[in-house]
């Protein structure tokens, strides 16, 4: 029988390592219209099958690979799809979200999402080929790279069109920022590559030939009409084609909010050598895009010669930011190469380059020195340090092995305060996007379940001057609403690129348009916003069941204890005592209780979540 | 009369032909003028960088006038002098 709502395929794939058990259930309708699907859904599976304490990397822990009803449909940007799982990198839930295709291909092989639970005896991968599911021997592609993997097995199974998720090396090893590689794109952030790692799991295949129904075709079709037109005539939405997220370096440098040397500083004398401009003159050959997406954001770059010799699909702004200007290189071949190797090892880009630049601002201060460094000169600027560093934290390799724990686990080690400028919360490292001028966005950033993720929050209506960046009042609200259309989109999923439209001050009427075209429901904006939060709580009551507090609520000291030192933002920082009053008035918006900061019994009741009351009220 | 330059990136840099252009801001000498002088001069294409088809309105960006940023949404009739420098810090959603 068909599912009752519209997007759905209506079955989930179980597949059991452990016993090699492959089962197909039905998604139960409570669950998706309480949780929708994507990160909603999964954070209810996972919540459920998951016990609290549990080791990220033993066998009980689940990997959720999972979709959205909107997924799959001529919606623009639906294309993503989201790896779920207990986060290894910090102990919370965690979702890790990526584009392409194989989302929509695991719906066309008639699956809402797959859960992977155990672990296989020796090397394994999933061959997922329509309603035909396979265990298989990947004796033959362990400690091969993610994209070598790839050509073996899409040459070995006989379809150049199948998708893959694969893990690299560091995955393989449970290096705690191990990422996905999806074809071209990653599940780069939390480690969920090692949760597939830890399971003797190498990839997972798939090929499906079946489509998603809806309702109506005809009104998918013109809202899917409406906004494409939308999505390509919005300014904030403009040069993604031309310049790929990139774009923006430029503008956030001379607005000093470019983060830059570890984030001692918010502009980049560099700059001019690495913008997108730059990137398009030298290196870009062409452009990609995802799934039914008129954006076309990814580059595909090649240097075609000498030390930096690559061929990447980015370079993404993170690179930019993180290799570039964190790491103050100003070449942007070096750049190149540096994401290529991170897709070579299957290791978190932002997380990579955030522990090579904490490195670098500890040499810098003689607390590591050549000794510790194999006698690399790391300074900032050293294009061929960093490069090094990179393959030594691949290898997990003197100084890489320290490096390769995070921020957070290395400045304890290392010790002599070093702690203060581990740009990490709950141990994420941040993505670039500077939260100093922008209360909203530091309590969003505080709060998190992720820590450090850009995605849990955004800066985007205090950069973009929506609000006055400069009063604390109401930022709460704001942080939470933001919240809201985020964790909403990650359900039904649909990429954030598109920001003005989903969002981006709180859960937007398009937003609701495309879940009901699709799904055929009828929500109003409170409806939606109730489901949203739901969700949001859902999630936080997976980390409180856990034991984060209000104390885990923090951000990086130099936030809280260093202003901007130059530039336009001069002065701007996020004291102690001011992300205190910000936390009182998230949670107090939120019907939180202040003094843990966790939902309170009649806030879990509100929403529906009575069966998490005992667990942390 | 004011002289101003305008700094602009990526596909707005691209409408305007340059990274800096100078501008002649008659009566009013406000940021505002800058904007209807740019509009008069570069016409649609630079219409469609700033204008949001969904409100009928400019997009809200944040302006760097000299060492200050102020709000395209609240600082149009910000007054200019000669010699100012401005640049558009626009528009930055997703990465």
């Amino acid at each position: 029988m068909a599912f009752q709502y519209g997007g759905y395929v209506g079955q989930i794939l179980r597949v059991n390592l452990t016993n090699k058990g492959i089962t197909k259930e039905p998604l139960r309708e409570d669950w998706a219209r309480d949780f929708v699907g994507g990160v909603g859904l999964s954070a209810r599976i996972i919540y459920e099958e998951v016990k609290a304490n549990s080791d990220p990397l033993g066998p009980e822990n689940k990997l959720v690979l999972m979709t959205g009803p909107v997924n799959g449909t001529m919606i623009p940007a639906a294309s993503r799809s989201c790896f779920c799982a207990k986060s290894p990198y910090t102990g919370s839930f965690f979702h890790s979200i990526f584009g392409g295709f194989l989302g929509p291909e695991v719906k066309f092989a008639g699956y809402d999402g797959i859960i992977i639970e155990g672990k296989a005896k020796a090397p394994v991968y999933i061959w997922i080929d329509d309603d035909k599911v396979q265990i298989k021997d990947a004796g033959h592609l362990w400690g091969k790279d993610p994209f070598r993997t790839q050509e073996i097995l899409r040459k070995e199974i006989g379809d150049e069109e199948i998708h893959i998720a694969t893990i690299g090396l560091a995955g393989e090893q449970m290096a705690p920022y191990a990422m996905i590689l999806c074809d071209i794109r990653a599940a780069g952030r939390g480690g969920m590559g090692a949760v597939m790692g830890s399971k003797n799991l190498k990839a997972i295949c798939a090929r499906g030939t079946g489509a998603v129904t809806v309702p109506n075709v005809l009104k998918v079709y013109n809202t899917a009409i409406r906004l494409n037109e939308l999505v390509t005539t919005t300014p904030a939405v403009k040069g993604l084609s031309e310049y790929g997220t990139p774009r923006m370096v430029g503008a956030l440098n001379e607005g000093g909010i470019l983060p830059t040397r570890n984030w001692q500083t918010e502009v980049f004398k560099g700059m001019k050598n690495i913008t997108a401009e730059v990137m398009r003159e030298k290196v870009v050959k062409g452009d990609r895009a995802c799934f039914a997406c008129s954006i076309n954001c990814t580059k595909y770059s090649v240097v075609p010669s000498g030390p930096y010799k690559s061929i990447i699909n980015g370079a993404d702004y993170e690179t930019v930011y993180g290799f570039g200007a964190c790491c103050a290189v100003d070449n942007i071949e070096a750049l190149c190469k540096a994401d290529e190797l991170c897709d070579h090892y299957g290791i978190d880009l932002i997380s990579t380059a955030l522990c090579i630049s904490w490195a670098m601002e500890c040499y810098e201060k003689g607390i590591l020195t050549k000794d510790d460094t194999d006698g690399i000169e790391l300074k900032f600027g050293n294009a061929d340090g960093m490069l090094q560093m990179i393959e030594k934290i691949g290898k997990r390799e003197g100084l890489g092995a320290l490096l390769a724990k995070g921020t957070r686990e290395a400045a304890k080690i290392v010790g002599k305060d070093s702690v203060r400028f581990a740009i990490q919360n709950k141990g994420l490292e941040l993505a670039g996007h500077t939260a100093r001028p922008f209360p909203a966005c530091a309590v969003g950033y505080a709060t998190g379940p992720r820590g450090g993720s850009h995605h849990d929050i955004r800066p985007t209506p205090e950069k973009m001057g929506m609000v006055d960046r400069k009063v604390l009042e109401g930022k709460g609200a704001l942080a939470a609403e933001i919240n809201h259309w985020l964790i909403l989109c990650d359900s039904m999923l649909v990429c954030h690129l598109a920001e003005p439209i989903w969002g981006p001050m709180k859960i937007s009427d398009t937003t609701i348009e495309a879940l009901n075209v699709v799904t055929g429901w009828e929500l109003d904006y409170e409806e939606a916003r109730k489901i949203a939060e739901r969700q949001w709580n859902m999630i936080r009551c997976f980390s409180a069941r856990e034991g984060f507090t209000r104390e885990d609520d923090q951000l990086p000291i130099r936030f809280m204890e260093e202003p901007v030192p130059e530039g336009p933002m001069e002065g701007s920082y996020i004291p102690r005592e001011t992300l205190e009053r910000l936390k009182d008035d998230y949670f107090s918006y939120r019907g939180w209780d202040l003094k843990t900061g966790n939902p309170t019994r009649e806030k879990l009741a509100e929403l529906g979540l009575d069966f998490a009351i005992d667990d942390i009220c | 009369m004011a002289r101003v330059s305008v700094k602009t990136f990526s596909v707005i840099r691209d409408v305007l032909g340059s990274d800096i252009v100078e501008v002649e801001v008659d009566k009013p000498e406000t940021v505002g003028g800058v904007f209807d002088v740019l509009l008069r001069k570069y016409g649609e294409p630079f219409k469609e960088m700033i204008w949001d088809p969904n409100t009928g309105e400019m997009t809200p960006f944040l302006i760097r006038l000299n060492d200050e940023m102020i709000r395209s949404t609240c600082d149009m009739g910000r007054e200019i002098k000669d010699g100012d420098r401005i640049a558009l810090i626009i528009p930055l959603g997703g990465g």
